[in-house]
Parts: C-alpha cells; sequence; structure tokens
C-alpha cells in the first residue's frame, strides 16, 4: 500500500495537478482510460465542494492511496474557521458519484470538511 | 440513386420542392437522401479547408455533414439563391463550431495536437481490437510513447479547453439535435427530458448533445468510449464535453 500527499491551494485552477495525479497513480494500477476518466471526474465532483467555484482562502491536502487494485483518495479542508461549505451533495452530483465511483462521501468533522473516494479496478 | 452534383439548377429545384411537399416520413428520408448526395461534394470541398488542424478529414466532413443537413432545412426556395451560397456559412460555421468545442481556438502546440490526434485514434483502435476501453500502458506500446508523454496527451486536451467555460449556459446550439436524433426513439428522448427535469433544472438548458451526453453516462451508464462509439466523436471529444458541461453546471448549483 502506497500513499502519495499533495497540499494545493483550494482553488479550482489547481485541481487539474490533482487529475494529473490521479491519471498517473491510476495508470500505475493500469486503470483503462474509461476508468481512469471516471476517477478524474469524481475527484472533481467532490473536490469542487470544497474549493468552490471561485476558490477559498486556505488550502486543500489530498492524500492518495495506492492498493493492489483500487485507489482512494481523501481530500481535507484548511480553511479560515467559519467558512460556510455545503456539504450536502445535490441529486445530480450523487447521480454521478453513483456511476463513476465505488464510494464516495463529502461530510463535515469538528467543522472540517472532507471527502472521500474509492475507486476499483474493474477488469 | 443520384450521383453527386449532377443535378442542373432546375432539377435540383425539383428536388427540393419534392422534399418541402413530401409529407411521407420514408419519402421525405429518400429524397434528403438525395439531396445530400448533391451536395456532400460541397461539404468535403470545405472540410478540406480545414484538415491541416489536427483533425481526420473524414471526421471533418461528418461535421460539415451537420451544417449540410441544417441548410437543407432552413434553405428558402422563394430566395433568389443558389443552395450551395447559401449552404456555405452554415457548413463553415459547424466546423468552426467543432474547433472551438475541441478548444483548439486556443492555440495548441503542434506537437500536441498530434500527440493528441494519434491517441485519439489508437484509444478507438485499441478498444476495438481488446472490446475494453485500452490502458495507458497499453497505449504507450502502441504508439511508441512513453507513458508520461501519453498522460500528458490525455490531460493537456482538457487545459486548452478552458476558454469555452465562459459561455452562457443556454447557448444556442442548434445543431446538436443531429446528436440527440441519434440517440434513438423519441420515448428515450422524452425519458431523458424528464428525467433531468426532476434531477436538475439547469440541465434542460444545456446544447441537446450535451444532455443525451450526460443521460447516456449517468442515466444509462454508458462508458465515454460507447458513448463515443453511439455518437461517432472520439472517445477524448467526449471527455472533453462532458468535463466542460459538469464545470459549467457546478458553477450554476451555486449561484
Amino acid at each position: 500500500m502506497d500513499k502519495v500527499s499533495i497540499s494545493i491551494p483550494a482553488s479550482p485552477q489547481y485541481l487539474q495537478v490533482v487529475r494529473l495525479i490521479a491519471t498517473g497513480l491510476a495508470s500505475r494500477l493500469t486503470f483503462t482510460i474509461d476508468e481512469i476518466e471516471d476517477l478524474k471526474i469524481g475527484v472533481d465532483e467532490l473536490a469542487a465542494y470544497l474549493t468552490g467555484t471561485q476558490g477559498r482562502e486556505g488550502t486543500l491536502d489530498i492524500e492518495f492511496v495506492i492498493e493492489s487494485d483500487r485507489i482512494k483518495i481523501r481530500g481535507v479542508g484548511n480553511f479560515a474557521p467559519g467558512d460556510k461549505i455545503r456539504t450536502d451533495l445535490t441529486e445530480f452530483s450523487r447521480q454521478i458519484l453513483k456511476t463513476v465511483a465505488d464510494e464516495a462521501v463529502l461530510e463535515v468533522s469538528n467543522g472540517v470538511p472532507s471527502f472521500f473516494l474509492t475507486k476499483n479496478k474493474q477488469s | 440513386m443520384t450521383e453527386r452534383g449532377s443535378l442542373s439548377k432546375e432539377e435540383a429545384r425539383d428536388l427540393f420542392l419534392q422534399y418541402r411537399a413530401a409529407t411521407d416520413e420514408d419519402e421525405r428520408l429518400a429524397l434528403r437522401e438525395k439531396l445530400v448526395d448533391q451536395y456532400i461534394g460541397l461539404v468535403e470541398f470545405l472540410a478540406r479547408r480545414f484538415k491541416n488542424r489536427g483533425e481526420p478529414l473524414e471526421d471533418l466532413t461528418q461535421v460539415g455533414m451537420i451544417g449540410l443537413l441544417k441548410a437543407i432545412e432552413r434553405f428558402d426556395l422563394e430566395r433568389e439563391v443558389e443552395f450551395s451560397t447559401y449552404a456555405t456559412p452554415t457548413v463553415v460555421g459547424e466546423l468552426k463550431r467543432h474547433f472551438r468545442d475541441k478548444g483548439w481556438a486556443v492555440r495548441v502546440p503542434r506537437r500536441l495536437q498530434e500527440l493528441h490526434l494519434e491517441l485519439t485514434k489508437m484509444i478507438s483502435l485499441l478498444g476495438q481490437d481488446l472490446g475494453r476501453s485500452p490502458t495507458v500502458p497499453e497505449l504507450a506500446k502502441a504508439t511508441g510513447h512513453s507513458e508520461e508523454q501519453v498522460l500528458e496527451g490525455l490531460e493537456i486536451a482538457q487545459a486548452y479547453n478552458f476558454s469555452s467555460l465562459d459561455a452562457p449556459l443556454d447557448s444556442d446550439d442548434e445543431g446538436s439535435s443531429t446528436f440527440a436524433d441519434q440517440i434513438g426513439s423519441e420515448d428515450e428522448q422524452i425519458e431523458n427530458l424528464e428525467y433531468w427535469a426532476s434531477l436538475a433544472p439547469e440541465v434542460s438548458k444545456l446544447p441537446e448533445r450535451e444532455q443525451t451526453i450526460l443521460f447516456l453516462r449517468f442515466y444509462k451508464g454508458l462508458t465515454q468510449s460507447e458513448i463515443a462509439d453511439k455518437l461517432g466523436i472520439s472517445q477524448m471529444h467526449v471527455s472533453r464535453l462532458l468535463n466542460r458541461t459538469l464545470t459549467r453546471l457546478r458553477g450554476a448549483f451555486e449561484d
């Protein structure tokens, strides 16, 4: 089980870096292109809740856990206290995540928002 | 069967009149096909003008065909203008829109365009051979590039598409109806509309093609490769459209 971590400014424009890392790691696990696309969409969908479309003050800390046949991604928002963040997924997001990920959670614990996603290798 | 471009001006006009007058659906389609045969040469001619931008000519011809079909529907016989004169801006417009969609409006380095084109083709070819979407190592092996280069080629297309994110959500995009046509039955399209209306009203403001892709991916559960096959576009194009659409929608939800 290997781990890769990265901390990015909590802004949507940095999500491309997260997608690239996710793609690189997934390709090590020989995910197919379709699976990689799903993974990217899933991370984008969840991370977008934390960064918002305009970005926020603070950082988004992402940890990738690579297992033999799946990849797990956890993202934690380090924002100024009191920053209001929506953590109830829309119906639409739920539908998207149900399609592209095996597990997808968005939550707040002790005022800290985070997400968690798992994608298994199918083939 | 009409030979391409073989009709005289008067015969072509007659064909248009018959087409407009036809009420039987089969007859209409047959006449439309004759009109298409008559003007396919024009589409090919115009498509060739765009061929040095890293897209296969056959794809461009397909895109141009959408413009031709639009022009056939809208052409006004009362006007004293030749159909080819009328159709040219519509076909060219469709081709330009295609490049705008693909993000090539922003200058993409030639090397990356070529890499992208090569990968687009190889994803489709390998997909057919393997019966599933290929992996990055498989793509690297088949194209002779390193895995890093393949990764770069896959992701870079997204990066060059950001300019179009600012387009309004309910932009006029009539051409995409032809994509919806391809997903088949009217029932399915109604099902599509009802589904989105209940889930996310913002979606119904999207161009039909984007709605269709969302529907096929997140409701029907088709993979991007399967959608690409169904709509006759590349998987990478599906990926770009999907990402662009989802990003736009996130903005809409937040407002």
